[in-house]
């Protein structure tokens, strides 16, 4: 009998062992799925969905993004089946883990190991990174053979580094992918909370010309005023919502060349300090707190966040809109351009149907679907683009978006000439120290461009 | 015992033919295998550490072939030693490497979803129930042959439906396409597994052993290290090999990618280049006294009247290098003198204590992942439970008491201040279930003549604990010691997920290890990763030998 078990389990394991080696053919064919978002709910993030097998010999690639949940994934894995049709090859997608997940870390690894799929999407801070280690396939000789294809088909300043030859330091000569949407900073707004403090819509005031940094504190002030647990203004600790405030300022984290250090200018400090004002008032939540959960729990005025958190805040049981930032000492909101970008992977064995898969992917029907979900903004321009957006939610201000996206915004860019990790490491550390009052504005503008200005040495 | 030497019988005319033959094949493995490896060497215009590696190893293989095929000449027993190795070694090769051709690696990682397909049919009914029918004569006899018999067939069926369910058919149609798309090297690789597994299975055999004068000693040591290889080959492979690899790399300025320079020591002593200059005023500023292109300020201090400041080319390794150690000072007391309380506690003969025992260790088994996510909403300053139970208890002593005590509202995770104590505390609630498992395993060692001897000498329960308990505990406390204290100071998942990655606020929480990641991978400095790594590991061994030392002074019991 024991040698029966042997036996069994023998040829399990082998069998087991030699299905794993003939993956591509023993993958039984998947029916194609359907190319709206409504999928059977699954229990589990979805697992690499590939399209139905082609014959043998057809061209397959890998191709990955960050969806930030399940829902997104299965629309991305809809698109997926979609493209694969429409361009005769086999795709697989492969959703990537959360931020949190350290999605680029593993990217990185996986291009270090070879093992990396073909086209995969990236953030905008990342592109440089990528670029200078030679991990990106250039994709102008590609696009100029594309027709209807042009740069100026999308938002300007994340073509600027999209198409950056840091070999000439000039745009325009390359092109490192193409942007997948883009995003930007408004402020989730608990109108419950700002009708019952008696407050001034912000609404209003943006829309009177009114709405700046006073207008916008005494919002704040007037919410937190409800007393108890009652925040009137949160934002969460990264490097975006304190950037905004010095971009309002007329500072900035870099020089106009992005190639030094200028964090201790006049302008970024008093941004500095103007966030900081708000938690030495006790109107914020405290910095370094997760500002949304407080926020759908109805106890935040006002959340700064990017269209990335429209899903989750619809579903909360309060009356919420969104607002544009307000007008800072520039006379600008000083908004950001969020911006990510699908990019080929050298080593790819297929560097023309990766172009072919990433121009489908940027297209304006796969990025109107994506946008459907309210995740995220087209990174097309045009107006037919914008009246389309404007129809999502549309009892919604979805003007705050666009609105950001009209006044200036600094592009979220990498860094050329240093290292962006190292700059938001040091940065990062002395300002949560400034926000959290262990460090005066001060001493912060006296050190800070020593120690990150480093990251432009290395 | 005594090791058997009796001699085996002398060889047979087969054997003597074998061996003739196994010296041939030593004769010709020797200068192919030197030839190959020089051919790496030199068909690669700057060889990376593997084909040096595989170059290398292939020489190994070169000179003991012919040191084999001199001593199989000579009827030397080491020659089938080194014949055995070395044959065995280049058929795990051969097959590593045919597996490899094959795709076998990558398509493994697709295992979990071929075993979640065929899973139905390996564990479901047919499996069960052949297994039930097919076992019965355990709990009943007799049983008829034709029952196990049906048994038989039916978890057969079950294992074949589990194979067809995952695909094994088109697995094997696959597999001559697969050759065919190799080339050449999935074939020749194919051959030479063959021939050396021949050689191998050759020289095994009895007659070649009493040719070559092998005796039972011999044999059972070759048995001896044939049980040993697979760890020992894993153990070369998967942890000496990077753990050198690890040490080379820590020499070099290798970003994973491109650059891999030999820079010496440099890595180690950007770690540790320390400036300290004085201060004409306590608040000088930094760029008059030091090269702020280089240094960073880590702390002033006041000697004697006279400032200081202390400059760090990495400031970030030195505060890392404090928060480690900080949080071990902190986590190892508290979940190790908790974990022998309540293990003492545990041991008694109490009702339910089975279900406490479980219920303390179910931390210890759940994902830190998880865990740590759960702290982390726990700790929200906002809509935390922690901070809800604060302040309905502060509220309450108010309203009771009549007191005005304030609401701390600590901002747990927010606070660089409260941050990396946080942190303490949830690793501290999570290890404290494991270590109170080892202390209860090393109670229930002690023996209860012990107890009673020290209670007919009247000593008391706390007199008990301090004289019998503990001393007899010394073993189980210097191990959990020494595995909590290595524990602490490789802190990581708890950090990164509270702190998203960063060591915030400010650096509160950066460990060591969460430096070495941020270094390694995300700014793919992984020759000052490796450098950081070999840092931390003298600093764990420094603290590890230290604690065995005490034991031994403290013993006299324990040596290193």
């Amino acid at each position: 009998m024991k040698t029966s078990y042997r036996l069994i389990g023998l040829m399990a394991t082998a069998g087991l062992v030699l299905a794993a080696c003939a993956m591509p053919v023993a993958q039984p064919a998947q029916p194609a799925q359907p190319a709206q978002p409504a999928q059977p709910a699954q229990p589990a993030q979805p697992a690499a969905t590939e399209a139905p097998a082609m014959p043998a010999g057809e061209v397959s690639l890998r191709w990955r993004t960050r969806p930030d949940n399940k829902e997104e994934a299965d629309v991305y894995a809809g698109i997926s089946n979609e493209v694969a049709q429409k361009l005769g090859i086999k795709l697989t997608y492969e959703p990537g883990g959360s931020e949190t997940a350290s999605y680029q870390d593993v990217l990185r690894t996986e291009l270090a190991a070879g093992t990396a799929p073909d086209v995969f999407w990236i953030p905008g801070t990342d592109i440089a990174d990528f670029v200078q280690r030679g991990l990106l396939l250039d994709l102008r000789p590609y696009a100029d053979k594309t027709e209807g294809y042009s740069d100026s088909n999308y938002y300007p300043e994340p073509m600027f580094h999209l198409t950056y030859n840091p070999a000439t330091g000039k745009p325009g000569e390359v092109l490192w992918g193409l942007p997948r949407d883009v995003s930007t900073f408004v402020l989730y707004l608990n109108l419950d909370l700002i009708n019952e403090a008696g407050a001034p819509d912000p609404r209003e005031l943006a829309k009177e010309g009114k709405w700046d940094w006073a207008a916008f504190k005494e919002v704040a002030e007037k919410v937190n005023a409800l007393g108890g647990d009652i925040k009137g203004y949160g934002m969460n600790a990264w490097w975006g919502p304190y950037g905004a405030f010095m971009n309002s300022a007329g500072g900035g984290f870099f020089n106009a060349e992005r190639n030094a250090c200028n964090l201790n200018s006049k302008e970024s400090l008093e941004g500095l300090a103007f966030a900081r004002s708000l938690y030495d008032a006790g109107v914020a939540v405290p910095y370094g707190e997760d500002s949304e959960p407080p926020f759908r729990a109805g106890k935040v005025g006002m959340f700064q966040n990017g269209r990335w958190a429209t899903p989750g805040i619809s579903t909360v049981t309060f009356n919420w809109d969104v607002v544009e930032l307000p007008k800072g000492p520039s006379g600008h909101m000083g908004n950001w351009l969020f911006w990510g970008a699908y990019v080929v992977n050298k080593n790819t064995k297929h560097p023309e149907e990766a172009w072919k898969l990433v121009d489908a992917l940027t297209q304006p029907d796969v990025q109107a679907k994506v946008a459907a979900r309210g995740t995220n903004i087209p990174s097309r321009v045009g107006e037919a683009v914008f009246a389309d957006f404007l129809k999502i939610l549309p009892e919604k201000n979805n003007q705050a978006f666009l609105n950001g996206l009209a006044d200036k915004p600094t592009a979220e860019g990498p860094l050329w000439t240093g290292s962006w990790p190292d700059f938001d490491n040091a940065m990062g550390a002395k300002v949560s120290d400034v926000l959290t009052g262990k460090l005066s504005v001060e001493d912060f503008g006296k050190t800070i461009c020593d120690e990150a200005g480093k990251a432009f040495n290395k | 015992m005594t090791p058997a030497t009796t001699a085996l019988p002398s060889a047979g005319s087969r054997g003597n033919a074998a061996l003739t033959v196994l010296a041939a094949w030593h004769a010709i493995l020797c200068p192919s295998l030197i030839v190959g490896a020089l051919a790496l060497l030199n068909g690669v215009p700057a060889p990376d550490l593997i084909t040096i590696a595989l170059a290398v190893g292939a020489l190994l293989l070169g000179v003991g072939s012919a040191a084999a095929a001199y001593f199989i000449v000579r009827r030397n027993h080491l020659g089938r030693t080194l014949s055995l190795a070395i044959n065995y070694l280049l058929f795990v090769a051969c097959l590593s490497g045919l597996a490899h051709a094959l795709g076998l690696f990558m398509g493994l990682d697709d295992l979990a979803d071929y075993m979640a397909r065929g899973f139905p049919f390996l564990m479901g009914l047919l499996f069960i129930v052949g297994y039930f029918i097919a076992t019965a004569e355990v709990r009943e006899r007799p049983v008829s042959l034709a029952r196990r018999n049906l048994g038989r067939v039916l978890m057969a069926a079950g294992a074949v439906g589990f194979l067809l369910t995952a695909g094994v058919v088109p697995a094997l149609a696959s597999i001559p396409g697969k050759y065919a798309g190799g080339g050449l090297l999935p074939l020749a690789l194919t051959l030479g597994a063959l021939a050396v597994g021949y050689m191998l299975w050759r020289m095994s055999r009895r007659d070649c052993a009493q040719a070559m004068g092998a005796k039972n000693i011999h044999s059972e040591r070759l048995n001896g290290w044939l049980f040993l290889s697979p760890n020992l080959l894993g153990f070369v492979l998967f942890f000496a090999g990077p753990l050198l690899f690890s040490l080379y790399v820590s020499f070099t300025n290798w970003d994973s990618f491109n650059k891999r320079d030999w820079v010496g020591l440099a890595n180690y002593g950007r770690v540790f280049n320390l400036a300290v200059q004085p201060l004409a005023t306590p608040d000088q500023p930094l760029n008059e006294v030091l090269d702020v292109r280089l240094y960073d300020e880590l702390f002033r201090l006041n000697l004697f009247g006279q400032g200081y400041v202390v400059g760090a080319e990495d400031k970030r390794f030195w505060i890392s290098l404090r928060n480690t150690l900080v949080f071990g000072l902190m986590a190892v007391p508290l979940s190790v003198i908790p974990a022998l309380l309540l293990a003492t506690l545990l041991n008694s003969r109490l009702p339910g204590m089975r279900f406490y025992r479980t219920l303390y260790f179910i931390p210890s088994v759940a994902a830190v992942v998880g865990v740590a996510l759960i702290w982390q909403w726990m700790y929200n300053s906002q809509v935390g439970w922690i901070n809800y139970f604060i302040t309905s208890a502060v509220n309450f002593v108010n309203s009771v008491l009549g007191t005005n005590i304030k609401d701390p509202q600590i901002r747990w995770l927010a606070d660089s201040d409260y941050a990396l104590l946080s942190v303490v505390i949830m690793s501290a609630w999570q290890w404290l279930g494991f270590n109170t498992v080892l202390f209860l395993a090393g109670l229930q060692t002690i023996p209860r003549e012990l107890y009673e001897a020290a209670t007919v000498d009247g000593a008391n329960p706390r007199q008990q604990f301090f004289n019998v308990t503990l001393p007899m505990l010394a073993p189980t406390t210097l191990y959990v010691l020494i595995t909590t204290t290595i524990q602490a100071l490789q802190v990581f998942d708890q950090v990164f997920i509270v702190s998203n990655g960063t060591g915030g606020p400010g650096t509160s929480t950066l460990t060591m290890t969460l430096n070495l990641y941020q270094n390694g991978f995300q700014s793919f400095r992984q020759g000052y990763a490796s450098a950081l790594a070999w840092v931390l590991f003298i600093v764990i061994f420094a603290f590890t030998l230290f604690q065995f030392r005490r034991q031994r002074r403290a013993s006299g019991a324990y040596d290193m």
